[in-house]
Formats: C-alpha cells, structure tokens, sequence
C-alpha cells in the first residue's frame, strides 16, 4: 500500500481506513452491492478522515449522517462547490454552471436555467420521453428475450432524452455515449481527450444555433442575459459541459440499478407490474437506496464541524449513498421497501445546489419502469451473467443481462 | 371545536426538490422556478393527509406542520402539551 500522507492538523483518531474507490466492496466485481458496503460506515464515526478518497487521491473529510450533509450542503457560504471538476482535467480553472457558482452568482444562473428544468416544464416534455420508452422496449421486446439493460436500454433513452433537450438527432448517440464514458470513466488521456471533444462541439452547436436559431436548451442559452448581458463563452462552456456531465451516466446507472433490484425480487417486480400507480413512490425508494452521487466541498475558511477541525482548503465529501442508509434518518435503512413514506432522501442532494435536472431524472425513471414494466413479462438476470458493479467518485453498473424467456 | 392544520412555509430553505408539489399539487404551488409560493397553507380537513405527506417527503426542512390547534386539543382532551 502507498505511504498515506494525513494532514497535520486531522487528529490521528479521527484517521480511517475507509475510501470510496479502494475499500472493500467498492472495486469492479460480479454481482457487488457497493451501496451496502458503504451502509456499515454507520457503525462509526458520525464524522472522520479518508486519506484517499477522491479520483486523484486526495484526502477528504467524510461526513456519514444526513443530518450532517444537510447542514454542510446548505452552507454554500462556508462550503464551496467550486472545484474546476471538468476545467481541471484541461489543466484550467473554469466553473461548471451553476454547480460550481458562489450566490449571489449562483442564484442569477440557477434563475435563469430553472424554468427549463422545473416541474412543470418537465411535464410537458413527459410525452416525448415516454413516447422514446416505449420505442426502445417495443424494438427491444421485438426481437429477442433477452437484453443487455445498459447497452440496449438505459443509455441510449438517457442520451437520447439529452440530444432531444439540444435539439439534436439521434444519429449521433453513440458517439456522445463514447465521449461520456471516457469523461467520467477513462483514463488522464482520455479524459483530457473527451473534455476537449465536448467543449469543442459545445462550441460548434452554440455558433449553430446563433446562426439559427431553434427551440431547444442552446438556442436559450445563446440568447439568454444575465446583468443585460448576453453569456460569455465560459459560461455558455460551463452551463453545456453541466448539462453533458449530469445528464448522461446519471439516470442510465440508476435504471440499472433499479431493474436488477426488480430482476431479483419477482414479488416486488409482480407488484409493480399489477399495481403501476405505486411505481412513484417506488422509484424515490429506489433513488433513496441506490443513490450513485458523491457530493465534493470545499472549505471557505477554518471550522470546527460537529467535532471535526476543518481547515480552509479542505475537502468534504458528502456522500448520497451513506447519508441515504442512515438509521437516524430512515427506519431500517437497508431494507428496501417500495411504499416508504416521509422519505426524505439526498439522491440529489440538499441544499442550494439541488440537482438542477432532477425532476427529468426522476421521470425518466418512473416512465422507465412503467412502460418496461407494462410490456416486458416476468424478467430476471440472464442465467450464468453477472451485472458488474463498481463504487467510486459516481457508482455504476456495466452491464445487466435480462432474461424473460 | 375549530381545528384546522396549517402548514408552515420556510420559503428560504426551499430548493425545488418538489416533493411537496408531487404529492399535492394542489395543495403546495410551485412559481415557474419550480420553488414554493410564500405564504402559510391553511390545509381544509379533507387534504389533511396529503398535506403532511407533502410537508413530511421535504428533504429541506423547509415545510412545518403547525400544531399550535393540536396542543389545544391535546390540553383540552389528555391535558397535555404539543408533542412537537
């Protein structure tokens, strides 16, 4: 193991082994739960040190309690959000927006790009998502028993939803699934690669649609003024690699995640399918249990939190999968069951930096499930596969064979 | 005995997670950012029970259910006070 360098200032009893992306239960394997791996960080420390838990090997601060990540998250004034997590792997510093916004920064973009994104907006869209449901899983159902979820379903309906939001076609899905992958999953190379590839094609669609203009998320931006101001080129790059960054791997891994529960549990599948209208509720239960997102703050200044020496320039991951299995805040965090009520979850997390896309995110899982649900029959993993699991900085699935022969 | 639920809005700690509104639209109103309308909701006794889901699913905190007429009961009937 590699010499582990802890910050002077971090109590030595407050040191723990534990890291998202090395512990056990977190690394790529067959058949992996890393959600209730990270479930037993309940039978410690409300707060401690991980000395290795970011992508490039940074120590963080770990807070377990969702009490706790609800005051640190709504603090954005102590806590910052801004990282460069993209500019970053371009060796710049740029904010993604409006993730990485300070108020009262952030409060104008989060205005401006709410309304596109809010509820009712998202109803409206309701029909073109389903409508691409359904077109997927007939063609899927059309033509064999048996499918891989990942590869045949989840993504291409996450990118696809995505490419409608930019007014784009769906000839190019592969191509932007390709990019996503490398972003969030490839190596420095291919990181830097993809960033360059994503920035470089939010470029072209932004001079596209100035040129012409259209009804989609670009055109809106192009057009949009902030302070009397038409965007800068920076914020045009932040506000798109936000939208490529949240939108793609996201709610592909969770739909994932939610019919490999569903492929496992036949009761709970047979529910679902005889009684639809419970299915809403479901999916938050789903969200709750399978929430994929580790959230990253920076400190502003030094602090003590709840017993924690803080010191300006740390970092504090407010991980949604731990915070959503704490016994405190959900009775029996670790049983999933479909009809919780007061259920409170993080899986986009709290506080001002909500997930700007959650209410499409949610509906794609729950049209999701409806119309998988309504025209597949009884389903269960392929006999002899293993979907792949894995933890890490976002958790994911690669690949989930169903079988409904 | 008048008694009518009132659910408290802490306008400030709302941010747009919805949940009130999907479980009560007509109960919890969004402005077009998708945020809670200020204001405290008298809640008719029929809604009682969506109302609290709604207030209760608040990732937040941001919605309270007022108990001030409960407490009233309470001391009234069981003398005792607002379990809060």
């Amino acid at each position: 193991m590699a010499t582990i360098r802890v910050p002077e200032h971090v109590p030595p009893e407050m040191v723990k082994d534990f890291s998202l992306f090395t512990s056990p239960g977190m690394e790529r394997m067959p058949n992996g739960d890393p959600h209730a791996a990270v479930a037993c960080l309940h039978n410690g420390p409300r707060i401690f040190y991980s000395p290795c838990n970011t992508r490039d090997g940074r120590g963080t601060w770990v807070i377990v309690r969702a009490q706790d990540q609800r005051k640190l998250l709504q603090d954005t004034g102590t806590f910052s959000s801004h990282r460069s997590l993209f500019a970053s792997a371009l060796g710049e510093n740029w904010p993604l927006i409006p993730l990485e916004l300070a108020p009262p920064a952030h409060s104008v973009f989060r205005s401006l790009l709410n309304p596109l994104l809010s509820p009712r907006r998202i109803m409206e869209l309701e029909p073109a998502v389903r409508d691409r449901a359904i077109a997927l899983i007939s063609k899927i159902s059309a033509s064999s028993t048996s499918c891989d979820i990942l590869t045949d379903f989840a993504f291409p309906f996450a990118v696809s939803i995505f490419l409608r939001l930019l007014g784009l076609s769906d000839e190019r899905l592969n191509t932007f699934v390709g990019w996503g992958k490398d972003l969030l999953h490839g190596d420095g190379i291919r990181r830097t690669a993809a960033a360059r590839t994503i920035l470089a094609f939010i470029d072209e669609l932004a001079a596209m649609r100035r040129k012409e203009p259209a009804d989609d998320f670009m055109t809106f931006v192009v057009q949009a003024k902030v302070d009397g101001r038409l965007l800068r080129d920076q914020e045009i790059h932040g506000i798109g690699v936000l939208l490529f960054v949240a939108g793609l791997d996201t709610v592909a891994t969770a739909i994932g995640f939610d019919l490999a529960y569903l492929a496992r549990n036949p009761t709970e599948q047979e529910l679902l399918r005889s009684k639809p209208d419970r299915i809403v509720l479901a999916a938050e239960e789903l969200l709750r249990a399978y929430s994929t997102v580790q959230m990253i703050r920076v400190a502003t200044k030094d602090i003590n939190f709840e017993g924690a020496p803080i010191r300006k320039g740390d970092y504090i991951s407010c991980a949604t999968m731990i915070a959503n299995r704490d016994p405190v805040e959900f009775e029996n965090p670790n049983t999933i069951d479909l009809a919780r009520e007061d259920n409170r979850h993080t899986a986009f997390a709290y506080g001002p930096h909500r997930c700007l896309g959650s209410q499409l995110a949610r509906r794609e899982i729950v049209i999701d499930l409806e119309e998988w649900l309504s025209r597949i029959p009884d389903f269960r993993i392929k006999d002899g596969t293993a979907p792949i699991t894995y933890g890490g900085h976002v958790f994911g699935m690669e690949n989930l064979i169903l079988d409904w022969s | 005995m008048e008694y009518r639920m009132r659910v408290i809005v802490h306008t400030s700690k709302c941010q747009g997670h919805a949940r009130c509104w999907a479980q009560a639209p007509e109960i919890f109103n969004l402005d077009d950012e998708g945020y809670i309308l200020p204001g405290a909701i008298d809640v008719e006794e029929r809604d009682e029970l969506f109302a609290s889901r709604g207030a209760r699913s608040c990732p937040e905190r941001a919605l309270e259910i007022d108990c001030v007429s409960d407490a009233l009961l309470d001391r009234l009937l069981f003398n005792q006070h607002c379990g809060g």
